[in-house]
C-alpha cells in the first residue's frame, strides 16, 4: 500500500515536471521566431491563460496524410506541434488519423463533410475542395484567428483556401516547377543550365543525338505531363492566361495557347521524351532521371527531397540542378514567371467555432504549427518551400543543401509566379485535358488546334453551368 | 418449434434480422441512388436540388460514356468467348491427370487470391516495354517492341488478358468439382463401350456439366459490368480514355469532380444495364438446362 502511494506520488511528480518542461520548451521555441509574431502570440496568450481553464479532459482529432516511409519527417514536424499544443492547452489530448491522401480528399474527408462529422483538424485540398466545402458552411473561417496571431499577411498566397474574402484552410509547405537536370552530363558535354529556350532546344537536341533520352516521360497520370505543357503554354501566352479561361477573358484555343499546346508536340514528334511514355507511372519519372537514363527531368520542388542520403536519388547527391525555362520567343507577359502551388494544408472543423476549448487548441495549433521555425524546419528536412514569407538571409543561413540553395535562386529570379492550372478552372476541364486531350496531344491523335477547341468547348459549359 | 413458428408474430421476429440487414444495406442505399441520381447533389451540400432526367440524359448523351460502355461489353464478349472455353479445357485437362492434381489445383487458383493492386504490378513489369517478358519473347522472333499499355490497340487487351487470368483458376475450381462429381460408372460405362476420351469429355461431361458452366457465364457477366480496379491499376482508364469502363468513368467524370448526383446516375445505370444483360442471358440460354438429375 505505502509502496504504491509513494510510486502514485512519484509519478504525478515526474509527469508534472515534464508537463512544465514542456511549457518552458515551447516559450522558447516561440522566442526563435520572429519579433512580430512572438508578440502577437504572447498577446493571444495571455487572455487565454486569464481565464479560468478547465482542465476536465477532452478528445481532439488530426487527420493527417502522413503515412509511409517517405513522410516520416513530416509526421515528426506535426507530432511535435501535437506535443506542444497539448501542454498548451488543458486536458487536451490529440489523437491522430493517418490516411493515405487519396482517400482522405476524395472518399473520406468527403463522406464525414456529408455526414457533417469530420475531424477538428484535417488535412485539405485547397482549390476546389476548401471552397466547395466553405461554401456549404463546413469549414472553420480563420480570419479572425489569423489576425489575432498578427500572421493573416506572413503567407506568400492564401489564394487556393480563399473563400468569398474569408481564409478557411492555411498551406503547409508550397512548391513550384522547373526542369532538374543532370549536373554530370552537362559537365561532361562543358554546358551550363540554358538563358535562353534556343539553347535549351539545342541541348534536347544534342542530348536526343547522343542516344539519351532528353526528357523524363510518365504519363500515365495526365497531370504529370502537365506540369510542362502548362509552363510552356503560360510562357506563350502569358502567366495570367489560364485564370482567364473561368472568366471568359481568355480561350484555351487562343492561338498563343495552341503554340504552346504545339512546342509541347514538337518536342513529342522529335522524341525528346522517354518513348511509352503513356504506360508508365509516375514513381518511374523519378527512375528514368535517377537511373541516369535521362537528363531532364520538368517536375515540382517536393523532387528534391529524393536527392538526400538514404532515398532513391542518393547517388546523385551533388549532381543535380535546377532550372526555370527560359523565356520563349514572342512570347506574353513575364517571362520568368515560375509555376507554384500552395495546395496542401490543414483545415478545420466549423464545429470548433462552438467549444471554446476546441477554438483555444485551434488556435494554438496554428501558432505553433505556421511559425517561422516549422517552415524552416519543413525545407531543411523534408524539402518542402514554405508557405510563410521568410527572411532571405534566414533562408540562406539555414540552406545547407546545394540543390535547394539553386531552387531557391531560381525561385528569387522570378518576378511572378502563377498557380497550376488545376486550381483555375473548373473540375470538368481538369478532368477532360489530364484524362483525355493531354494523352491525345502524346499519342499523337489530335493537333494542337483540335486539342484547343476541345477544351474550350468543355470550358464553355462549365462556365455557363457556373452561371 | 413447429407451433411457434407458425405464429405469425415469432415468424416476423426470427426474420426481422436478416431483414433489416437486407433493408440498410440493399434496399435503402438502392433508393437513396435512385434518388440523388436525379438530383445535382455535390456530395457535401445539405440540400440537394432535383433536377429531373438531366443526368441520365448527360450520361446516355455523352461519347465518353458510350465507350465505357463498349469497354465493358468487351470484357463480356471476352469472358464468354474466350475465358469460358479456356475455363472448360483446362478444367477437363486437370480433372484426368492422374498425379499431382492437388498441385495443378492450387496453382491455377492462385491468381484469385492474390489483391488485384498486386497483379497489376505483376502484369505491368510482364508488359513493360523495354524489360518486360512479352517484349522480350517477341524480340526473340525478331519483333519490334510493343507499347502495351500506352497503345490504344493494345491497351484494352492487356487488360483483359491480365483480367482474364486472374479469375480463370477461381472458376476452374468451380467447374472441376463439378466434373469429378459426375459418377465414375457413366466414364467408365462408356470407356468400355469404345467411346474415345475427346468422345466421352465431349459426349458426357461437357453436357452434365452444363448447369455449372451457365453459373460461370452469369457471373463472368456480373463481373465485367462492374469491374474497376483492374483498369485503374493497369492504366487509370488511359491511354486518352481508351480502356475506361462504366465504374471508372463514374469515378472520374462523377465523384472526384464532386458530382455525386451524376455519379448516382452513372450508378443506376450499371445497375439497369447489368440487370439487363442477366436477364436476357437468362430468358435467351440459362433457363433451358437447370437441373441434371442421375
Amino acid at each position: 500500500m505505502k509502496k504504491s502511494v509513494t510510486l502514485l506520488l512519484s509519478l504525478l511528480f515526474v509527469s508534472s515536471a515534464i508537463m512544465a518542461g514542456c511549457g518552458n520548451n515551447n516559450n522558447s521555441a516561440g522566442n526563435q521566431g520572429e519579433a512580430a509574431a512572438t508578440n502577437a502570440a504572447n498577446a493571444t496568450e495571455s487572455p487565454a491563460t486569464e481565464k479560468p481553464a478547465s482542465s476536465e479532459p477532452f478528445e481532439m482529432t488530426i487527420r493527417h496524410t502522413q503515412v509511409g516511409a517517405d513522410k516520416q519527417k513530416r509526421l515528426a514536424i506535426l507530432e511535435d506541434v501535437v506535443g506542444k499544443v497539448q501542454a498548451e492547452v488543458p486536458g487536451l489530448t490529440f489523437k491522430l488519423d493517418g490516411v493515405d491522401s487519396d482517400v482522405n480528399r476524395k472518399e473520406k474527408l468527403r463522406g464525414e463533410m456529408a455526414a457533417g462529422n469530420p475531424p477538428e483538424i484535417f488535412d485539405l485540398f485547397g482549390s476546389p475542395d476548401s471552397k466547395i466545402y466553405a461554401k456549404e458552411g463546413k469549414l472553420l473561417d480563420l480570419t479572425p484567428i489569423l489576425e489575432e496571431l498578427g500572421i493573416k499577411d506572413k503567407f506568400s498566397n492564401l489564394d487556393p483556401f480563399t473563400y468569398e474574402g474569408k481564409i478557411y484552410g492555411l498551406p503547409i509547405g508550397g512548391s513550384g516547377e522547373g526542369f532538374f537536370y543532370n549536373k554530370e552530363y552537362y559537365a561532361s558535354k562543358g554546358w551550363k543550365a540554358p538563358t535562353t529556350f534556343a539553347e535549351l532546344e539545342q541541348q534536347l537536341a544534342a542530348i536526343k543525338a547522343d542516344g539519351k533520352v532528353p526528357l523524363a516521360g510518365a504519363s500515365k497520370a495526365g497531370w504529370v505531363p502537365l506540369m510542362l505543357a502548362n509552363h510552356l503554354w503560360s510562357r506563350y501566352a502569358g502567366p495570367d492566361v489560364t485564370a482567364k479561361f473561368a472568366t471568359g477573358e481568355a480561350k484555351w484555343s487562343d492561338p498563343n495557347v495552341v503554340k504552346g499546346f504545339a512546342k509541347y508536340k514538337e518536342w513529342e514528334d522529335k522524341g525528346y521524351f522517354k518513348k511509352g511514355e503513356l504506360g508508365f507511372e509516375y514513381a518511374e519519372y523519378t527512375t528514368q532521371f535517377t537511373s541516369g537514363e535521362a537528363i531532364l527531368m520538368y517536375d515540382g520542388t517536393w523532387k528534391s527531397s529524393v536527392f538526400k542520403a538514404g532515398q532513391s536519388g542518393e547517388g546523385l547527391i551533388g549532381k543535380v540542378g535546377f532550372f526555370n525555362i527560359p523565356a520563349v520567343e514572342g512570347g506574353v507577359g513575364d517571362q520568368t514567371a515560375l509555376m507554384r502551388d500552395v495546395n496542401n494544408g490543414y483545415g478545420f472543423s466549423a464545429s470548433a467555432a462552438k467549444d471554446e476549448r476546441q477554438l483555444a487548441a485551434v488556435k494554438s495549433f496554428i501558432k505553433n504549427m505556421y511559425n517561422e521555425e516549422m517552415q524552416l524546419r519543413g525545407l531543411v528536412e523534408d524539402g518542402v518551400l514554405p508557405a510563410m514569407k521568410i527572411d532571405q538571409a534566414v533562408l540562406t543561413k539555414n540552406i545547407t543543401d546545394d540543390l535547394m540553395s539553386e531552387i531557391v535562386a531560381v525561385l528569387n529570379n522570378s518576378e511572378s509566379s502563377f498557380p497550376a492550372f488545376d486550381s483555375l478552372v473548373q473540375a470538368d476541364v481538369t478532368t477532360e485535358i489530364s484524362n483525355i486531350q493531354i494523352q491525345k496531344l502524346i499519342g499523337g491523335q489530335t493537333t494542337p488546334e483540335k486539342m484547343g477547341e476541345a477544351l474550350q468547348k468543355i470550358q464553355e459549359e462549365a462556365n455557363a453551368a457556373v452561371e | 418449434m413447429n407451433k411457434s413458428l407458425k405464429n405469425p408474430l415469432v415468424f416476423t421476429l426470427f426474420i426481422l434480422p436478416a431483414l433489416i440487414l437486407f433493408l440498410v444495406f440493399f434496399i435503402y442505399p438502392i433508393f437513396s441512388s435512385l434518388y440523388y441520381s436525379l438530383t445535382s447533389w455535390n456530395g457535401v451540400s445539405d440540400t440537394v436540388k432535383y433536377t429531373g432526367m438531366s443526368n441520365f440524359e448527360k450520361a446516355l448523351g455523352d461519347e465518353r460514356f458510350w465507350v465505357s460502355v463498349k469497354n465493358n461489353g468487351w470484357f463480356i464478349l471476352f469472358s464468354v468467348f474466350i475465358q469460358v472455353p479456356l475455363i472448360i479445357l483446362f478444367s477437363l485437362l486437370i480433372a484426368n491427370v492422374k498425379k499431382l492434381k492437388g498441385l495443378y489445383k492450387t496453382a491455377v487458383f492462385m491468381p484469385s487470391i492474390m489483391s488485384t493492386a498486386v497483379i497489376g504490378i505483376l502484369w505491368g513489369f510482364i508488359y513493360e516495354p523495354n524489360i518486360g517478358l512479352f517484349n522480350k519473347l517477341l524480340g526473340v522472333i525478331g519483333i519490334e517492341p510493343l507499347y502495351w499499355l500506352s497503345d490504344e490497340r493494345f491497351a484494352m487487351l492487356s487488360i483483359l488478358i491480365t483480367n482474364a487470368w486472374q479469375w480463370t483458376g477461381f472458376y476452374i475450381v468451380m467447374v472441376l468439382a463439378a466434373i469429378l462429381s459426375i459418377p465414375g460408372e457413366l466414364d467408365e460405362a462408356a470407356a468400355i463401350d469404345g467411346a474415345t476420351g475427346f468422345q466421352r469429355a465431349t459426349r458426357i461431361t461437357l453436357p452434365l456439366i452444363v448447369p455449372i458452366i451457365s453459373v460461370v457465364i452469369m457471373l463472368s457477366i456480373a463481373g465485367a459490368m462492374k469491374a474497376a480496379d483492374i483498369v485503374i491499376v493497369m492504366t487509370k482508364g488511359g491511354p486518352a480514355g481508351s480502356t475506361e469502363v462504366m465504374a471508372t468513368y463514374m469515378i472520374k467524370y462523377a465523384i472526384t469532380n464532386f458530382k455525386y448526383g451524376y455519379g448516382n446516375a452513372i450508378a443506376v445505370l450499371i445497375f439497369m444495364f447489368t440487370l439487363v444483360v442477366t436477364a436476357l442471358y437468362q430468358l435467351l440460354f440459362a433457363r433451358r438446362n437447370e437441373r441434371i438429375e442421375y
